[in-house]
């Protein structure tokens, strides 16, 4: 390196802070500046501070934000408050490993039944209506949420807390698997019958989670509802359990489900008790 | 109006009573809560939070009932409210293992109802600024060591200068330094919040609290200014060259002679500035010696 002996003047420095030097000669005293620490120190009190401390502001929000996950930045683009979108994120069941092992069991399911020509309907009416269960039961705490005893002492309340991640985990497997549903070989109507058990097990499962926790609520929802598909392989269409009556009952539990949902709800701002 | 306000609070796990009949009313500044392993802080501290119901008595949190009775339901709103201008500091926090410090801030954050990206942003910046974690804020949790992960949880109960600041243990895995840092964090915060914290520490006590609640076996048996307590040891604590035949607690210093705590003084003893460490032990009086006894028994 040669000594440097050349230095900018407070002109050149005060148009090149200002950025009106053209693209060479700005260039130029870029490169400069970047070799002397004497034009440096002299451009110094010359940069615009609080214009400075805005940028600095800037570069520290894009750099501490943690970024979003997909199913997270997807919701709000559709217009999902920002302050929900950060409930969203730290949802376990919302993150890309469980989003996907999701759709993975989905297509599997939905590739037997498919490869079968539809003789073959039980591994997909037995996975589509428990994918939601599982991922709600998993949006739970106390053990799945170790941050529990903090969001039962703050003011947004757990119950809504729950509510807000059951419908993120609905919303993010449910048109998949709905598409999924289309490419079934049978009847058109299937592709779309299986949310009705799918729709009426979550509030069956946040209901017995009152009462039993999530882990006991999911695995007894699971059971029954495997006892069901499994009966059907037994001398009924393989599309009994997604039938008219069948559907009725389910609705009913549901709706009865959702009543006691709604008491306990009531009771949710005391103190401990909790959805 | 104090801004905790307790009468006779009672609380039971099954056949056990972790509180008997509390009374406890402090307001701005920092009341120590300080007790064996088992005497009730952390059931104390969580009916404070509003993280439990008490089983019976009254408690007025902000001049509100946050529990409510069959006669005067609680409004939810109550509760609401109540939770508004309240931090706390669970003794275990379970931190989500792949977010950030700032991520978790900010998480708890928005359970605070802080729902303008700019100003919450700001607030989780200054918090974790006043616990000196603005460095490592992007630093997975997971990758902290204990004292800042303790830290990260003192960070988020600071949101919003809370006027009810309850903080369980808050000084555990924290090196001198740290928890000089923390004093000075929670002086400033008792000018203008009702701080109340559990420790086994008598030199945080002594070191950061105008008043001490000694708690024992679900009572209060110990509640005025640290000076008061320290006086009560007056008198009864000495140096000596062998450890006292019937003192409460005795033990050979780095200079080789014995502190002696209670009990008559033994030939030769010379009288020593008892400390709040030495009342804390002649206070519980029988059940140090019975922890003295049979050491193992003390968890």
């Amino acid at each position: 390196m040669s000594m440097q002996t050349w230095h900018a003047d407070r002109d050149l420095l005060a148009a090149y802070v200002d950025g009106g030097l053209g693209p060479v000669e700005g260039a130029s005293v870029e490169q400069h500046l970047n070799r002397c620490s004497q034009c440096r120190r002299a451009m110094g009190p010359l940069v615009d501070a609080p214009a400075l401390d805005r940028v600095w502001a800037g570069v520290l929000e894009a750099v501490e934000s943690p970024p979003l996950p997909l199913p997270a930045r997807l919701a709000r683009r559709l217009g999902v408050a920002e302050p929900t979108t950060i409930l969203l994120a730290a949802t376990a069941s919302l993150r890309t490993a469980w989003v996907v092992s999701a759709f993975v069991a989905l297509s599997f399911a939905a590739a037997a039944a498919a490869l079968s020509g539809g003789a073959a309907l039980a591994p997909f009416l037995l996975v589509a209506p428990l994918v939601p269960v599982l991922g709600v039961a998993s949006a739970y705490g106390p053990r799945e949420d170790p941050l529990e005893s903090l969001v039962v002492t703050a003011p947004y309340g757990r119950t809504r807390l729950i509510l807000v991640r059951s419908l993120g985990v609905l919303v993010s497997v449910l048109p998949f698997a709905v598409c999924l549903g289309l490419v079934l070989h049978g009847p058109v109507w299937l592709a779309v019958a299986w949310l009705g058990p799918a729709l009426a097990l979550v509030p069956i499962l946040m209901a017995l989670s009152c009462f039993v926790g999530p882990r006991a609520g999911a695995t007894a929802v699971a059971i029954a509802w495997s006892g069901v598909v499994l009966l059907s392989l037994r001398g009924v269409p393989a599309t009994w359990p997604v039938e008219a009556t069948q559907q009725a009952a389910y609705a009913a539990l549901a709706v009865i489900s959702l009543g006691v949902l709604l008491v306990r709800t009531r009771q949710d701002r005391r103190i401990g008790a909790v959805l | 109006m104090n801004a905790v306000d307790l009468h006779a609070v009672t609380k039971s796990y099954g056949r056990t009573r972790a509180l008997d009949g509390v009374d406890l009313a402090f307001d701005r500044g920092v009341t120590g809560l300080l007790g064996p392993n088992g005497a009730g802080k952390t059931t104390l501290l969580r009916i404070v939070a509003t993280s439990i119901a008490a089983d019976s008595g009254t408690v007025r949190l902000l001049g509100l009932d946050p529990h409510g009775s069959n006669e005067s339901p609680t409004s939810p709103g109550d509760v609401t409210s109540i939770r508004r201008e309240l931090g706390y500091l669970p003794q275990e926090l379970g931190y989500p293992s792949d977010m950030t410090a700032f991520g978790f801030v900010e998480y708890v954050a928005v359970l605070k109802e802080w729902n303008d990206r700019n100003r919450r942003i700001r607030e989780v910046r200054r918090v974790l600024e006043l616990v000196g974690l603005t460095d490592l804020a992007t630093r997975k949790i997971a990758k902290l060591s204990g004292g800042q992960k303790r830290r990260v949880g003192l960070a988020q109960s600071l949101l919003g200068d809370p006027r009810i600041l309850v903080l369980d243990e808050p000084t555990t895995g924290l090196d001198p330094v740290q928890r000089a840092d923390l004093r000075r964090t929670l002086s400033v915060a008792g000018g203008h919040s009702a701080v109340l914290l559990s420790t086994h520490q008598t030199e945080d006590v002594a070191a950061l609290c105008e008043r001490v609640v000694v708690l024992v076996d679900g009572r209060a048996r110990f509640d005025g200014v640290v000076t008061e307590l320290v006086a009560t040891a007056e008198g009864q604590v000495w140096l000596a060259d062998d450890p006292g035949p019937d003192s409460v607690v005795s033990w050979r210093t780095g200079s080789g002679r014995h502190h002696v705590v209670g009990g008559p003084p033994p030939p030769g003893a010379i009288p020593a500035e008892p400390t709040l460490e030495d009342a804390y032990l002649l206070l519980l009086g029988a059940d140090a010696r019975r922890a003295r006894a049979a050491p193992t028994q003390l968890s």
